[in-house]
């Protein structure tokens, strides 16, 4: 018998070590059963679901922010986040016209982006509203950036919706037993568990409850993005978030509006391609920079089922972290190719002052929505 | 009331009774269930039942809760509904307007709730088997496409219009003589969970991404409809109550 796979001996020795003198003390290990594997967090104590009167905003959380924002990490080391995302539908706009009931975390497509830093813990709440109208378009008291973002630019003119379905959240930044943490929960119910970042990346979250295409389909996807302990060896000037996603509508003819398409969404023929969640969205509030900048982007394609060749057109990548993790270093790269659900941490130096296209280079994407703009201003 | 009413239909023809009474035979036969469950392996045999025409109103479960007003929302303990239980009612004893109109599908009720009213009027909850073979039996009766049913289920999942509900049973039955199967609202059965084979484990059906072409014969739209009201039904908890979910009541032929 191995002793040092008993969470027990583990925590036993652990303890003992924070009473020798502090030596390698974890205070990171909060719950019973949690243990450490090559400075890892494991073990989590397990999901629970239970009934809540909550009524208030459905994304909590000071790190969440909607795209392309990424919420400042103003703390140093690690540090614990209460967050909570609810599921909830609402109507919203893909392109110019072309409006569908979305099942949404928080309210937009994608859903809002949280930050954390590497060793980070997430102590996550869901709610499941899908079957109440929750309005995110006016100030929310006590709720998250994410909302005065999305009323400063309401790209998609979200308004809400009445959906009943059983959902779930399953966070790729997690290292879970998925049966537990990521379970479905049916409408009114809530659910709560903890997550530890123990790797740095841009990761997926989306509903995981059967069937999986359907769901994501409809809207349930957003990114977490885990900075390095250490940082990135550049500075850069400008960060932003970009997700790209299919949409699969077809006119609705019973309801007004449109609905989801499933032929077409087993067939992967989307109706649109979007960089976060419209296809004007980096066209209407094109990303900002100037000459001589370092440009960061944290890009995320959420599929569902879709690959994206992400380019900016005039521009070399310098740098690319792949998955979002100082390990995996390119140089010098035209083009990044993400499969679904993978991410890359990508700078690029904007070369001039001038205009930027940001496409995803399989052209079929990018002519259905899949392109959009920085536009660079004279070096300062 | 409703027990009157299944004797007196017993005794008559079901052809004459039916949309009188308000309930209708069906007539069983071989049957497979379109979602291959993994509970079930041997051929499907449905027996003769009888089924509620109309989905049950908010006038027929507030009948229910003075009669039974252990059932009222502030009666019922909490294990058996959750805390959104007849909460579209403006009092516990009185209906009101728009979704708690009287002619409105009851919803915001539970698994347990429905049993019991059921149970209350010499009846029972349909089988996951009897009410999905109801449903194509319907459908075959009407000749309807699988595509077009596929399309209406798909824009009712994410649209089901659940802020202003229509009256049950508008106009003539259609089909079998049966109202609002699909298109109202969903409909508790007795066993509305599926069971999901891993292997020495069991689950009900909490599953993720992958649980689901080991359910469909097929991959077409129409299956896949089908499938979704199976998983979405499966997730509930026997106290979840929801806006969009109803029932109607089956009883055994003598």
């Amino acid at each position: 018998m191995n002793l040092f796979k008993s969470p027990t001996i583990v925590t036993a020795a652990l303890a003992f070590g924070l009473a020798a003198g502090g030596l390698n003390a974890d205070d990171r290990l909060v719950h019973d059963g949690e243990f450490i594997v090559d400075g890892k967090i494991f073990g989590l104590p397990e999901a629970r679901v239970y009934t809540e009167d909550y009524s208030g905003p459905p994304v909590v959380g000071g790190y969440l922010t909607a795209v392309p924002n990424l919420a400042e990490l103003d703390y140093e080391g690690n540090r614990t986040h209460e967050v909570r995302m609810d599921v909830i539908a609402q109507q919203i706009e893909v392109a110019p016209g072309k409006f569908y009931n979305a099942w949404t975390f928080g309210g937009s497509v994608p859903g809002p982006t949280l930050h954390v830093r590497e060793g980070d813990r997430v102590v996550f709440t869901m709610k499941n509203r899908s079957d109440e109208p929750v309005v995110i378009t006016e100030p929310v008291a006590g709720g998250s950036p994410f909302f005065a973002q999305v009323q400063a630019n309401p790209i998609q003119n979200n308004q809400p919706a009445v959906s009943p379905m059983p959902h779930s959240m399953d966070f790729h930044s997690g290292t879970v037993a998925a049966n537990d943490k990521w379970q479905t929960i049916p409408p009114g119910a809530t659910i709560q568990f903890n997550w530890v970042a123990n790797y740095p990346g841009v990761y997926m979250y989306h509903c995981g409850t059967p069937s999986v295409l359907m769901h994501t389909a409809q809207g349930q996807y957003g990114a977490v993005v885990v900075s390095p302990k250490e940082g990135f060896p550049t500075e850069a000037d400008r960060e932003y978030v970009l997700v790209q996603s299919e949409f699969y509508l077809t006119e609705d003819e019973y309801s007004g509006g449109y609905r989801y398409d499933h032929a077409a969404a087993m067939a992967r023929d989307p109706s649109q391609v979007t960089f976060n969640g419209h296809v004007n969205a980096l066209h209407d509030a094109p990303l900002r920079a100037n000459a001589g900048e370092r440009v960061r982007l944290y890009v995320l394609n959420a599929g569902p089922s879709g690959t994206s060749s992400f380019h900016v057109i005039g521009a070399i990548f310098d740098r690319v972290w792949y998955e979002g993790n100082v390990e995996n270093e390119w140089r010098g790269m035209q083009t990044v190719l993400l499969g679904a659900s993978n991410g890359a941490v990508m700078d690029f130096i904007v070369p001039e002052q001038g205009s930027y296209k940001i496409v995803d280079h399989e052209f079929a994407d990018a002519e259905r929505g899949a392109a959009g703009t920085l536009v660079a201003g004279p070096r300062q | 009331m409703r027990t009157l009413l299944i004797i007196l239909t017993l005794v008559l023809p079901p052809a004459v009774a039916a949309e009188d009474a308000g309930i209708v035979l069906i007539g069983g036969g071989d049957w497979e269930l379109p979602i291959v469950r993994e509970d079930t392996g041997a051929p499907g045999r449905v027996e003769d039942f009888l089924l509620d025409v109309r989905q049950v109103s908010n006038a027929d479960f507030l009948d229910f809760v003075r009669a039974k007003p252990e059932w009222r929302r502030d009666r019922a303990p909490g294990i058996f509904r959750d805390a959104r239980y007849l909460s579209h009612w403006p009092q516990a004893d009185a209906l009101g307007v728009g979704n708690a109109a009287p002619n409105r599908p009851v919803t915001h009720v539970s698994w347990y709730a429905a049993r019991a009213y059921c149970r209350e009027m010499g009846g029972r909850l349909p089988t996951m088997t009897e009410w999905e073979y109801a449903s194509e039996k319907q459908r075959d009766t009407l000749s309807v496409a699988p595509e077009d049913y596929a399309h209406e289920l798909f824009s009712w999942y994410a649209n089901p219009g659940a802020g202003a509900l229509r009256p049950v049973a508008e106009g003539p039955a259609p089909g079998l003589g049966i109202h609002d199967l699909h298109g109202l609202v969903l409909e508790w059965v007795e066993d509305f969970q599926l069971v999901l084979g891993r292997g020495d484990d069991i689950d009900l059906l909490t599953g993720s991404c992958g649980d689901t072409a080991r359910f469909l014969p097929e991959f077409d739209e129409a299956h896949y409809a089908t499938f979704l009201r199976f998983q979405s039904r499966s997730n509930y908890q026997p106290d979840t109550t929801t806006s969009t979910l109803g029932f109607r009541c089956a009883y055994d032929p003598e």
